[in-house]
């Protein structure tokens, strides 16, 4: 028999979720090649798009914060790094964020013949729905380091943290994915919701300004402690931080995304292994 | 240890409600209002259990929680109370291509799908190329499956579920989808399965795929488990049980029962089902395509304990069926009609009588044998005994068991051309078939718009095989004449000698041949009709399935032996190169003569060699003869001055069949040239005279 047993009261269970994730590595990476596969298989250029996205909206930034906004824009200047890196530098990560919830949150819905049809481990279907903005960030931050060191603003040493700081997102992100995509499965309002709250969120994180202008602004304490309960808010700055003011984060802006992270990323795992065996029912 | 455990489980589903779907399901708008769930049980205490290497069937009507239980079984979903324990790698067949996105290539679909099954990536690699062979997708693997054919697609799904090498199935209606081909290698497939040892979860409509795959079957209603002793008995409960519907009526006279269900006949006696579960039914053929009569929307209009009238509405012909039954003592009577509201071209009218294979002796008008046993090659239907036309009667008995009845059909299709047949079906369905063919020959009465009569079947159980024998030889004697102690049987494309209990002809028997074209035909090939008697004279024809042409046998009894008559019935101009009439004798006869001269047949088989011919001189003679071995002289000779022959003598190195053969050749001319019309052919006489 091979060892394969399968029973339904042990389905639930949340020690579970770390093997049968390792065990179904394989069909996650496949999941996302199809998802790659898919959005570029009849595109004339294929593959080169990923590369070509984060480009053009690199460009277009870098030529209005240069050219058209100019001098105007020095407000956001930080030392010699020009305006359009620097907002580049929030939106890369904001992207990846707002892209890979967004797609999670949809996925166990889209994928519905799957759910409805076989078994294997569901936490799969909403991080591969991670995989597509994963690589585009990833290019976008290629790109972002390229045009750095064209205008002569080449990250230092510390832009290293945006390594552990991106394991943080990374994290945080997961964890709210899992959590959005479950619940989204019983109610589908979770997709209308995350999609609205993507776009305050956008406005609500410093990606087109810097945190220190709330934290330094009229702001009663109420709203300031609320603003910065979004994690995204610590993260973008710590990663400006590490990649253009060239020192390490600092301290207070690591505590809360990786407390955050971490309680995102316990409760998504335990809420979606709870309701994942019945999500066939919903779906 | 069981394979699959299914402990009092029960599945609870929340109720879905016409446009407001989301009340009462759970939705936020619910949970503000405080308003509990509500919910209906698909399934409702269900245990069971099996052990690896059994098939189960599982039946039930729409909505009887079938597929829910296959889907716990699957692990797609959890039981709301109870346990299911499954210990093995499980597949189903439910999720056909479920994996399958059309954008990527056949190949990338095969390791996604097998991945979903459970499959690592190195596991995929050592089975694929058996993959893509058993799919028969060759070059097109690394094409994008939105270029496959639908049949391709499932092909290439079905290929890989099972090439996981599960071992437990669980297969849901997935023969429904591809061609018939298709469909039969599936069957063949989940066959081997099941011969190899796999546990197999069959979920069907098909009653007769259930009954010939599954060793067990169980049946769900409105989620509770009902089982019977024995497969048969669960289905024969479920056909009583669906019975409820409006197309169902149940006849029953004594302790014969008959089960009318949308389109299909089950025929019950002492409880006992005669009808293998696939039943008795009626197709059309429209176009090239068959249409059962279960496919139609069946309405009972009147119910009597042993009559009933049901009409059906063909779903894809403008057309309604008529069905009359009738029981009595005698047996039932099946009236079949069809209104056509449109026009429509109906080229057969086939009724399919299906029998289990225990049923293993068939009759056929006066011949009678036995059903060959079914092989796992056999994929095809195969005919038992060569159509013929006017033969109105058939019937099936079983060799072993005595207490299955006899079941005698004769139909009846007015003067219109019915054509009798007894098939095997293929290894899987594993059952006998006795078809009654009604072919529409004219164009305009095929699509005429109006009511017509496609034939009337009676049922007869009241014969046991002693009664059936009886039955062929009263029959046979129909067929046979006699002249002093000669006996002369005409079966199709051969007439039997005998001399009392002594039979004088063996094989071919006495049998006719010609030359057309340059292909030899030979009497047995044609399609015969039924043989009419008049008086003491027999006559028979045949129709050549190459050649416009028609033999008209007419066999009477003449003084020391019979007559036999051949005349050929041409519709169109045609040359025939040469034809002969010969008698085909047994090996006990050692002496041979002819006008010309006279020897022996060889008493050693020349073993290497098909045929020897005897005599040396062919001119024009009168007789052959041949004599010897204790039997009466027999000679075959020609009374018709006006068709000359020549006579040959040759013995068969294989049997040591005698053979005197008397052939007509064209004189001074290549072929006769016969005109459109009746030709003359061969008149002449076998004759016996007493052994010294």
């Amino acid at each position: 028999m091979g060892g394969y047993f399968y029973t339904s009261t042990g389905q639930r269970r949340i020690g579970r979720v770390p093997r049968d994730i390792l065990r179904s590595r394989e069909l996650l990476l496949d999941l996302v090649w199809k998802d790659l596969r898919i959005r570029y298989r009849y595109a004339l250029m294929g593959f080169l798009w990923a590369v070509l996205e984060p480009l053009a909206l690199t460009l277009v930034l870098t030529f209005v914060f240069t050219y058209v906004f100019g001098n105007k824009a020095d407000a956001f200047r930080s030392g010699a790094t020009p305006v359009a890196i620097v907002i580049l530098s929030g939106l890369v990560f904001w992207q990846f964020f707002s892209n890979a919830l967004n797609s999670a949150a949809q996925s166990l819905v889209d994928g519905k013949n799957l759910v409805q049809k076989v078994r294997f481990t569901r936490e799969i279907v909403p991080l591969a729905a991670m995989g597509y903005p994963l690589v585009n960030c990833v290019i976008g931050f290629i790109l972002l380091l390229v045009i750095q060191a064209v205008f002569g603003a080449a990250p230092g040493w510390h832009a290293f943290w945006v390594l552990p700081l991106f394991l943080v997102q990374v994290i945080l992100t997961a964890g709210l994915a899992l959590l959005l995509s479950a619940a989204n499965v019983r109610f589908r309002d979770v997709s209308y919701i995350v999609g609205v709250a993507t776009v305050f969120g956008f406005y609500a994180s410093p990606v087109f300004y810097r945190l220190s202008w709330v934290l330094d602004g009229g702001l009663p304490p109420w709203a300031r402690w609320l603003y910065l309960a979004n994690p995204m808010a610590e993260l973008l700055a710590a990663y400006r931080q590490a990649l253009i003011e060239n020192h390490c984060p600092d301290a207070w802006l690591w505590v809360w995304p990786v407390l955050a992270a971490v309680l995102a990323l316990a409760a998504g795992v335990i809420v979606f292994r709870r309701s994942a065996p019945t999500f066939s029912d919903y779906a | 240890m069981p394979i699959i455990e299914v402990k009092h489980v029960s599945k609870h589903y929340p109720r879905h409600r016409g446009a407001r779907a989301l009340v009462g399901r759970g939705g936020i708008l619910d949970w503000l209002r405080g308003r509990k769930r509500e919910t209906f049980a698909a399934l409702d205490g269900v245990s069971l259990s099996m052990e690896a290497g059994e098939s189960l069937g599982i039946i039930g009507r729409n909505g009887s929680g079938k597929s829910t239980l296959l889907k716990l079984l699957a692990g797609v979903t959890l039981p709301t109370t109870g346990e299911v324990r499954v210990h093995g790698l499980v597949a189903s067949l439910l999720e056909l291509g479920a994996g399958f996105h059309a954008i990527l290539t056949g190949r990338e679909n095969v390791y996604l799908n097998a991945g979903l099954l459970g499959m690592r990536h190195a596991q995929v690699d050592a089975v694929f190329d058996d993959i893509v062979a058993f799919a028969g997708i060759g070059e097109f693997i690394d094409q994008t499956v939105d270029t496959y054919s639908s049949g391709m697609y499932v092909r290439l799904a079905f290929a890989t579920a099972v090439h996981t090498d599960p071992d437990i199935f669980l297969v849901d209606e997935v023969l429904a989808v591809g061609d018939e081909d298709f469909q039969r290698r599936c069957r063949v497939k989940i066959g081997e399965l099941r011969e190899a040892g796999k546990t197999i979860v069959f979920v069907s409509h098909d009653l007769s795929i259930v009954n010939t795959l599954c060793d067990r079957i169980i049946l769900l209603d409105q989620g509770k488990m009902l089982v019977r002793d024995t497969p048969q008995q669960t289905i024969d409960y479920y056909l009583r049980q669906v019975g409820r519907a409006a197309g169902v009526h149940t006849l029953a006279l004594e302790d014969l029962e008959v089960i009318f269900c949308q389109g299909r006949l089950s025929l019950f006696r002492a409880g006992k089902e005669i009808t293998a579960p696939g039943g008795f039914r009626l197709r059309l053929e429209s176009m090239g395509n068959w249409y059962d009569s279960t496919g139609a929307d069946w309405r009972v209009t009147v119910r009597e304990p042993t009559r009933c009238v049901a009409r059906g509405v063909m779903a894809r012909l403008p057309l309604t069926l008529d069905f009359t039954l009738e029981l009595s003592p005698s047996g039932l009577t099946w009236r079949m009609a069809m209104t056509r509201h449109r026009e429509a071209p109906i080229t057969v009218a086939d009724a399919l009588l299906v029998f289990p294979p225990d049923w293993n002796e068939w009759y056929y008008g006066e011949l009678c044998g036995d059903f060959p046993e079914m092989l796992p090659g056999d994929l095809e239907w195969a005919v038992i005994v060569p159509m013929r036309h006017g033969v109105k009667e058939a019937a099936v008995a079983s060799k072993q068991d005595s207490t299955l009845p006899a079941v005698l059909v004769e139909c009846d299709a007015g003067d219109q051309p019915l054509q009798l047949q007894c098939w095997n079906a293929d290894y899987i369905s594993g059952t006998r078939i006795v078809q009654a063919a009604r072919y529409f020959a004219q164009a305009g009465q095929a699509a005429a718009t109006g009511v017509t009569e496609l034939m009337t079947l009676r049922l007869d159980l009241g014969l046991d095989r002693a009664g059936l024998q009886q039955r062929l030889r009263e029959r046979a004697r129909e067929y046979t004449i006699t002249s002093g102690k000669l006996q002369a049987r005409v079966e199709p494309g051969a007439v039997l000698l005998s001399h009392g209990e002594q039979e004088l002809t063996t094989d071919v028997h006495l049998h006719t041949q010609f030359l057309a074209a340059g292909l030899w035909n030979f009497s047995q090939t044609l399609l015969w009709d039924a043989v009419t008697r008049e008086g003491d004279t027999l006559r028979i024809a045949g129709e050549s399935r190459r050649f416009p042409l028609r033999q008209r046998w007419e066999i009477s009894p003449a003084p020391g032996g019979i007559r036999f008559r051949l005349r050929f019935e041409i519709r169109e101009a045609m040359d025939l190169q040469e034809f002969n009439v010969s008698l085909g004798l047994v090996p006990a006869y050692l002496r041979w003569s002819t006008p010309h001269e006279s020897g022996d047949f060889p008493r050693d088989l020349v073993e290497e060699k098909t045929w020897t011919h005897l005599n040396r001189d062919y001119g024009p003679a009168d007789y052959a003869e041949a004599s010897g071995g204790g039997l009466p002289r027999v000679a075959l000779r020609n009374r018709d001055a006006n068709l000359p022959v020549h006579m040959t003598v040759l013995a068969s190195g294989l049997s040591g069949m005698r053979i005197l053969q008397a052939i007509r050749v064209p004189e001074g001319s290549p072929a006769f040239h016969l005109a459109p019309g009746i030709h003359d052919a061969f008149d002449g006489l076998v004759t016996l005279t007493d052994a010294p």
